[in-house]
């Protein structure tokens, strides 16, 4: 999704960032700090949070940071449906998450993808 | 517009869409549901907020092998019949959703929950954690939980559900019937969105709430606009980040 609606703009983006972390050329408005407050967000940081939020809230105006936000809390509920139904991942995005963008993306280094289950206790 | 407050006596306006969708959401917690009752429902959201303290959770989180990590969940024992599946479920769910297994999807089953128990419990969750995610990113006051309401839950299964696509069975929009009421948008509705239907009154809350956070489907492949006050390129970098962050392949 993040390299289509790239190039619905003509632009191009290193999709390896989504694990590894994006260098500071990516080329999207912010970046670096939007994706600073949304690692924040997921680790539970409160003085991470407050100083991305401090931050970005004059670059985005209250409704982009409210959108913002909204969207880093939309994706606690998503993964956890995925993840606990068990939900078939070659389905996504309408069959454009094939195997060579997983393997760019680093996707298949994520546990779910290595098949690892250890025996139960 | 509606002003929420957060840290310092600052408030900032929240979307009208977005506002009456938690309101609607946190109604529809407290309401019975197909398989928990109203109680059941405020004691799962409680015991959600409760795992995100779980030291037992961070032990499995650190871990290499997250099945191999003796020990037992912080719970706060409100779930009474449903609670060694359930606070396995929900523990797991909140803490570390990205290293689970069909093969524990069945020992939570075993536990004592039922698959429609199992599908109703993981789209509380995904609602609560949405909604406090919001509020933390902001820097607000989490919410106090709603008041249980009365009633009976409907117990409805939809007569299509099938395991086949995923772990737990799910409606394929080709076996949906008139008794599901209304389940898909459309009949290519991704199997995120179908991630729910066994509970079909689930999947609607959920959808209500996570159309107005994110995009509502009709606007997901629209790649050249923006319906909201970033754009698209800033949307889809923060989703792919949190997604990252969990572990999901999806």
């Amino acid at each position: 999704m993040l390299r289509e609606s790239m190039h619905a703009g003509g632009k191009e983006v290193n999709v390896r960032g989504v694990t590894a972390g994006f260098d500071v050329g990516v080329d999207i408005p912010h970046a670096a700090m939007l994706v600073e407050w949304a690692e924040a967000t997921v680790l539970r940081d409160a003085v991470r949070i407050s100083a991305v939020r401090s931050a970005l809230r004059p670059l985005l105006g209250d409704a982009g940071l409210v959108d913002a936000a909204a969207v880093i809390a939309a994706f606690h509920g998503f993964v956890r449906i995925a993840d606990a139904i068990g939900i078939p991942y070659t389905g996504a995005a309408q069959g454009r998450d094939v195997p060579e963008l997983r393997a760019e993306v680093g996707i298949n280094d994520f546990y779910r993808m290595r098949g690892e289950a250890a025996p139960p206790v | 517009m509606s002003a929420f407050q957060f840290e310092s006596g600052n408030s900032i306006a929240i979307r009208d869409d977005l506002t009456d969708a938690h309101e609607n959401a946190w109604a529809a917690l407290g309401a019975p549901g197909t398989w928990l009752t109203g109680a059941q429902r405020i004691a799962v959201a409680a015991e959600i907020r409760q795992a995100c303290s779980c030291a037992h959770c961070s032990r499995i989180k650190a871990a290499l092998s997250p099945n191999a990590v003796a020990g037992k969940h912080a719970s706060l024992g409100g779930l009474g019949a449903l609670e060694a599946g359930a606070v396995e479920l929900i523990h797991r769910v909140v803490s570390d959703p990205g290293r689970l297994s069909e093969r524990w999807t069945q020992e939570v089953l075993a536990l004592g929950l039922s698959e429609g128990e199992y599908v109703e419990i993981t789209g509380i969750i995904a609602m609560v954690m949405m909604m406090d995610a919001f509020t933390r990113a902001l820097g607000a006051e989490q919410r106090a939980l709603p008041a249980p309401q009365t009633g009976a839950p409907t117990r409805h299964r939809p007569a299509g559900a099938k395991k086949q696509a995923a772990w737990l069975p799910l409606v394929e929009p080709e076996d949906a019937t008139e008794a599901d009421g209304p389940l898909y948008p459309s009949p290519k509705a991704g199997y995120i969105y179908r991630g729910l239907s066994l509970v079909p009154q689930s999947l609607r809350d959920y959808w209500a709430l996570a159309n107005m956070h994110y995009l509502p489907g009709q606007f997901v492949y629209k790649f050249d606009s923006s319906i909201r006050a970033i754009s698209r390129p800033q949307v889809e970098i923060i989703a792919a980040r949190v997604s990252a962050l969990h572990q999901c392949v999806y």
